[in-house]
């Protein structure tokens, strides 16, 4: 099985850590690891669902969702799945627009390991979607800790919208992010 | 021209405005930050009138002497996380521009919006980098500048820069 095409390798050590950390397709057989990030409420607290808390439900997300996905990544440390990364695609006059999304167990938090990912997606999803002009994500305005993801990851800030999303029945404030084709360089 | 903004009224269409319809509809000026392809026949407009403007959740007629000479549509979202937002578009006639109409009915527009729509808390408006006269419409109308959006969609075939403008329920001025 040809594995190496779809699988972005980093090595570098990361601070006093070193961390084999790479992305790969998420499959249903993860399910457990992924059931550690997807039932922690630290985790999902800015996420528009709740934690889950059955297997079957896990089973059903990675199933229906993942799979078929244009763009799903596990975030693997140590070859388990910790987290996952995302890039969603539009059609039509929105095709030039990709949206990121990630998240990872709470026990990984602050050894830098999401800022390292994204980096692998900016590496890789320009190439890979050459129709692909700008990269965005949407953060809330209360998770300084992701916002400080993007930052080190060289995307730009380009203004809080108000009221963005209504999360767990909250309307809530969101920092646009973007990353340009343009401004990425290798 | 002299232009008496108090003669400004919002109504919803009909079939019988298609020659005045087409006149701003077959208008690559007016057009030329829509998604809209500009018509170019009255079939055209009766059509888009039919199809588009009657079934639309909301939009009115921007009318001088119940002539139409505009539009001005808001577009709530659909899907649960997204129902409560709405997005702003709108165009005045050539001949019209420059009296501040544009602005008179967006402000007539904008409370009656929320009236009509209870759920709704978000009104926003992607106003092209370059469509200064837009911009101050939203502007004088008390929407929000929040940011410029980088190579955000494609408009007509170009990649585009665009300003995102948000007016909230809670920016309406209290009730006396």
């Amino acid at each position: 099985m040809e594995v190496t095409s779809v699988v972005q390798l980093d090595q570098t050590k990361a601070k006093d850590e070193c961390l084999n950390l790479y992305l790969r397709p998420l499959q249903v057989s993860d399910v457990d690891d992924f059931m550690v990030w997807a039932s922690d409420e630290k985790v999902t607290r800015f996420c528009t669902w709740e934690p889950y808390t059955n297997k079957e439900d896990g089973l059903n997300y990675i199933k229906n969702t993942v799979v078929p996905h244009p763009w799903f990544r596990a975030i693997c440390v140590d070859d388990r799945p910790v987290g996952a990364i995302s890039v969603s695609a539009n059609s039509g006059n929105d095709k030039c627009r990709g949206e990121l999304g990630y998240v990872l167990a709470s026990k990984y938090w602050g050894k830098g390991i999401v800022t390292r990912a994204v980096k692998m997606v900016v590496d890789t999803i320009f190439v890979e979607w050459p129709h692909l002009e700008r990269l965005e994500a949407l953060v809330d305005v209360e998770n300084v800790g992701s916002q400080r993801v993007l930052e080190k990851a060289g995307f730009q800030r380009e203004g809080v919208l108000r009221k963005y999303f209504i999360v767990k029945g909250r309307s809530r404030d969101m920092v646009m992010f973007s990353l340009l084709s343009t401004d990425y360089q290798s | 021209m002299e232009v008496d903004l108090s003669k400004i009224t919002l109504r919803p269409f009909k079939l019988e405005d298609a020659d005045d319809f087409l006149l701003f509809a077959g208008d690559d000026q007016v057009t030329n930050y829509l998604r809209w392809q500009t018509l170019s026949s009255k079939q055209e407009a009766l059509d888009h009138i039919k199809d588009v403007c009657i079934p639309h959740p909301w939009r009115r007629s921007i009318c001088i002497d119940n002539c139409s000479i505009g539009f001005i549509s808001i577009f709530p979202f659909s899907g649960e996380e997204d129902r409560f937002k709405a997005n702003v578009g709108y165009g005045v006639a050539v001949k019209y521009w420059g009296h501040g109409i544009a602005t008179k009915a967006l402000k007539m527009a904008v409370p009656q919006f929320f009236a009509d729509f209870p759920d709704v808390v978000r009104l926003e408006a992607f106003i092209d980098a370059q469509n200064l006269g837009s911009q101050r419409v939203v502007e004088k109308t008390g929407f929000q500048k929040e940011g410029m959006l980088r190579k955000y969609a494609y408009m007509k075939g170009k990649l585009r820069d665009m300003f995102i403008y948000s007016f909230l329920s809670t920016d309406l001025p209290a009730n006396p």
